[in-house]
């Protein structure tokens, strides 16, 4: 039986923080470790992975920005082609008007979030199969848009000899963004800086509402939610990092055109969502990262680079079998696993010791 | 505890019979296989091409076209340069038809591989390696000319000068079926549909055919392919032209012609894996297609001015490895591109890419798979990057393709370059327009 010094000291606010304390201590510790194994890891892999590198960081900002608009409980086949958007206004803005690539970039994501606005105004109208016939037909629109219209959007060839990101040279620092290992660096600090925001608009208060509308649209409806509003908004902030991927895509490769953001990337997209899982911030992410090794190192390493899309339907199905929470979901189950392991012989051990007693 | 247990058992099961398949599937080499030698004596050649999607079907008939290409080199020795014998190693790399996977398939296949030539389908995927193959001086090749500038100085097109030799099938349809006036054309609204509408304009203008109506774009995702040869025979033309469709497109047009009870005369630029479309129509209906790449089995290939080596062999062996049905447009394609490389790497005495695209085009004119042809292109492409001479002309007789004649490209350029240039400009092809 504790003192009662002790006891009081056990409730006090101090004893009470400390294990928060701990946690916000190991959780940033974490985010460090994270930030210092993504610092090192262009320089341990070979220059083609470094490019595969440069891609797979602006798909983990697609995929994240994805995820926001499923939050509504949404899902679009049209958010690829808003990543075009982006990266067809940041090419053009760039090409014809000159304006500086950072900008260009910016704006672009701009014009791919006003999009998004003025497509919510039909596309609202519908929900669930219907939204997302209705994005795939919205999407399907602005594609033909830019084969039609060979001037400015260069037609089924689209655009190419897209501007580079200037490079940087001053008197002691040279940066070529040519380079994959910059590049990399510059996506990350963009994707970073992104995936923070999103990651702040989800636990905000707008972040608790647009789950509200997921779960209980009616019932969000009926203490006064605007759900028509927080949708629209949930698509305008998913468009706008969408837009961004877009223009750091068109910067890095150099050429857009309608294919490259057609409905079989759109596939890719949903299938890093169902893979990874979409109920945690980090599911989708864990996605594209998990399937982009094993597509473009493991299976192209092992020479299988004709059976990919055989193998990919074959974790896709597998991964709808057997994991349907996601890959995010291993991580609980495989800590729940070790702590029945270890209450097991605990529990054998008490058992025993009952019995002799 | 006993119904766990089964599925315990039935999912690892599942999961093994699947690892095995995955096993037994590199096994059985549905991979890209790679022939290894002694390294110091090996020259890599890179493959960069899409080997699945929509677009495979130009890609991967190619690279296993290239696999006996090395085999029957290397068997002899390989090749001969500056004195010592050289085996051929070739990489592939599947760039999807991705701009960005052509990119990093292109560093993959320099940097990493050290590769001495690389070999593309081009179009979409071009201009994602544009700026690499400058900066690294890589000598690479298309099969599509339209990726040609004047920038791009170390890009060639040395087998098919895409779609300027579709206007042989034309002006050979003119001379020996002259009772045809009229002619209607189709194609997916695409890099490669647009040019190739363009050049068919021209050769049908040239040869005194008239066009019964515009010709008719079809969204490159149309799977329905009724209405468009409904509206393409509402005006009766005498000729049916498929422009350079995808095989995917190609069929089903045939098809819905068959069906809709067309009779006419019909030309494509391919009629890849026509085996097939036979089957699907008849022998009747395919009688007289004309289109422009041969069977290799063909013996009109054994003529002495042809270049391609021992063609008839070739198609034999592609046919014992992969199935008569698989040859397509693009089977001999980079092997007779391979037949140049070997050829100006022996010349400059080196396998470096600088020396071999000067050994290349030396004297501006080259071995053509299908005869001695020029370097040509400056008036079309703004560089002078396109070997250009005789083309076949290949007809279907009884359910087989037989090439009917072979007809000089420049010839018809020297005629006619005015009208190309009208249709391309027209159609915004034209290399300064793109």
């Amino acid at each position: 039986m504790p003192e009662p010094a002790d006891a009081a000291s056990a409730g006090s606010p101090a004893r009470r923080a400390a294990p928060r304390i701990v946690g916000q201590v190991a959780g940033r510790l974490r985010f460090v470790a994270l930030f210092a194994v993504l610092a090192v890891l262009p320089y341990l892999l070979s220059y083609s992975q470094q490019e595969i590198a440069v891609l797979l960081v602006i798909n983990v900002l697609l995929v994240s920005s994805y995820r926001l608009l499923t939050l509504t409980g949404e899902w679009s086949l049209g958010h690829v082609v808003i990543m075009g958007v982006g990266a067809y206004a940041s090419a053009l803005l760039a090409k014809r008007l000159g304006v500086p690539v950072p900008l260009s970039m910016l704006i672009g994501a701009c014009m791919a979030a006003g999009t998004a606005a003025i497509l919510s105004f039909p596309l609202f109208r519908m929900k669930g199969f219907y939204f997302l016939i209705g994005s795939f037909a919205a999407g399907e629109i602005i594609r033909l848009i830019w084969k039609r219209f060979t001037d400015p959007f260069g037609g089924p060839k689209g655009l190419k000899r897209i501007d580079a990101v200037p490079d940087i040279e001053t008197g002691f620092l040279s940066i070529d963004f040519y380079e994959p290992v910059n590049y990399y660096f510059l996506a990350l600090a963009v994707v970073s800086v992104s995936l923070f925001v999103l990651y702040r608009i989800e636990r905000s208060r707008i972040g608790l509402t647009f789950h509200a509308i997921h779960w209980q649209d009616r019932l969000a409806e009926s203490v006064g939610v605007d759900t028509f509003r927080y949708r629209t908004l949930a698509f305008v902030i998913a468009s706008f990092f969408a837009g961004i991927a877009g223009g750091l895509y068109a910067h890095y490769v150099g050429a857009v055109n309608p294919t490259r953001f057609g409905v079989d990337q759109m596939v890719y997209v949903l299938v890093w969502a169902i893979v990874g899982g979409t109920a945690t911030f980090h599911g989708p992410i864990l996605g594209v990262v998990v399937l982009t090794v094993i597509n473009e190192i493991v299976l192209r390493g092992l020479g299988l680079d004709t059976a990919r899309p055989l193998i990919y339907g074959a974790i896709l199905i597998l991964s709808v079998l057997y994991l349907p929470d996601g890959l995010e979901s291993l991580g609980p189950r495989l800590r729940a696993w070790l702590r029945r392991r270890r209450r097991e012989p605990a529990a054998a051990a008490g058992g025993e010791g009952g019995e002799a007693a | 505890m006993r119904k766990t247990l089964d599925r315990k058992l039935s999912r690892r099961k599942f999961l093994g019979t699947t690892a095995a398949s995955g096993a037994a599937l590199a096994a059985t080499g549905t991979g890209l296989s790679r022939v290894s030698f002694a390294a110091a004596d090996t020259i890599k050649i890179g493959f960069l091409a899409p080997f699945t999607g929509p677009v495979a079907a130009w890609g991967k008939p190619g690279y296993d076209g290239c696999l006996i290409w090395a085999d029957w080199v290397n068997a002899k020795g390989g090749v001969k340069i500056g004195g010592k014998s050289h085996k051929i190693e070739f990489v592939g790399y599947d760039n999807e038809y991705d701009a960005g996977k052509a990119r990093t398939g292109a560093t993959k296949l320099i940097k990493e591989d050290g590769v001495k030539f690389i070999m593309m389908l081009g179009g979409d995927t071009w201009p994602g390696v544009e700026k690499i193959a400058a900066r690294e001086g890589m000598l690479f090749s298309t099969l599509l000319p339209s990726d040609l500038s004047p920038d791009t100085k170390t890009l060639v097109a040395p087998c098919e000068v895409h779609p300027i030799y579709n206007v042989t099938g034309v002006e050979w349809l003119a001379e020996n079926k002259k009772n045809l006036k009229t002619a209607a054309i189709c194609a997916q609204d695409d890099a490669l549909g647009k040019p190739s509408v363009a050049t068919y304009l021209a050769a049908f203008e040239a040869a005194g055919i008239k066009m019964v109506d515009a010709p008719l774009f079809f969204d490159p995702a149309t799977t329905d392919f009724a209405p468009v040869m409904t509206k393409l025979l509402a005006k009766k033309p005498d000729i049916l032209c498929l422009d350079t469709c995808y095989a995917d497109y190609v069929h089903p047009l045939c098809e819905q012609a068959f069906q809709q009870g067309y009779k006419g005369q019909i030309i494509s630029c391919t009629a890849d894996f026509y085996q097939k479309i036979v089957e699907k129509t008849s022998k009747d209906f395919m009688e007289g297609f004309v289109f422009q790449f041969p069977d290799f089995d063909d013996p009109a290939l054994n003529a002495k001015e042809v270049n391609f080596v021992k063609p008839n062999e070739f198609y034999t062996e592609y046919a014992k490895r992969f199935g008569a049905k698989e040859w397509s447009a693009v089977s001999w394609e980079y092997a007779s591109i391979m037949d140049l490389w070997a050829d100006a790497a022996a010349k400059a005495g080196s396998a470096e890419p600088g020396p071999v695209l000067k050994a290349m085009k030396a004297g501006g004119t080259g071995k053509h798979a299908f005869g001695d042809a020029k370097w040509w292109g400056k008036e079309l492409f703004g560089i002078d990057n396109a070997l250009v001479g005789n083309w076949p002309v290949v007809v279907i007789e009884g359910g087989k393709a037989k090439i009917k004649a072979f007809k000089s490209i420049p010839a018809w350029w020297d005629k006619h370059s005015k009208l190309m240039i009208k249709h391309m400009t027209a159609l915004g092809q034209m290399w300064n327009q793109r």
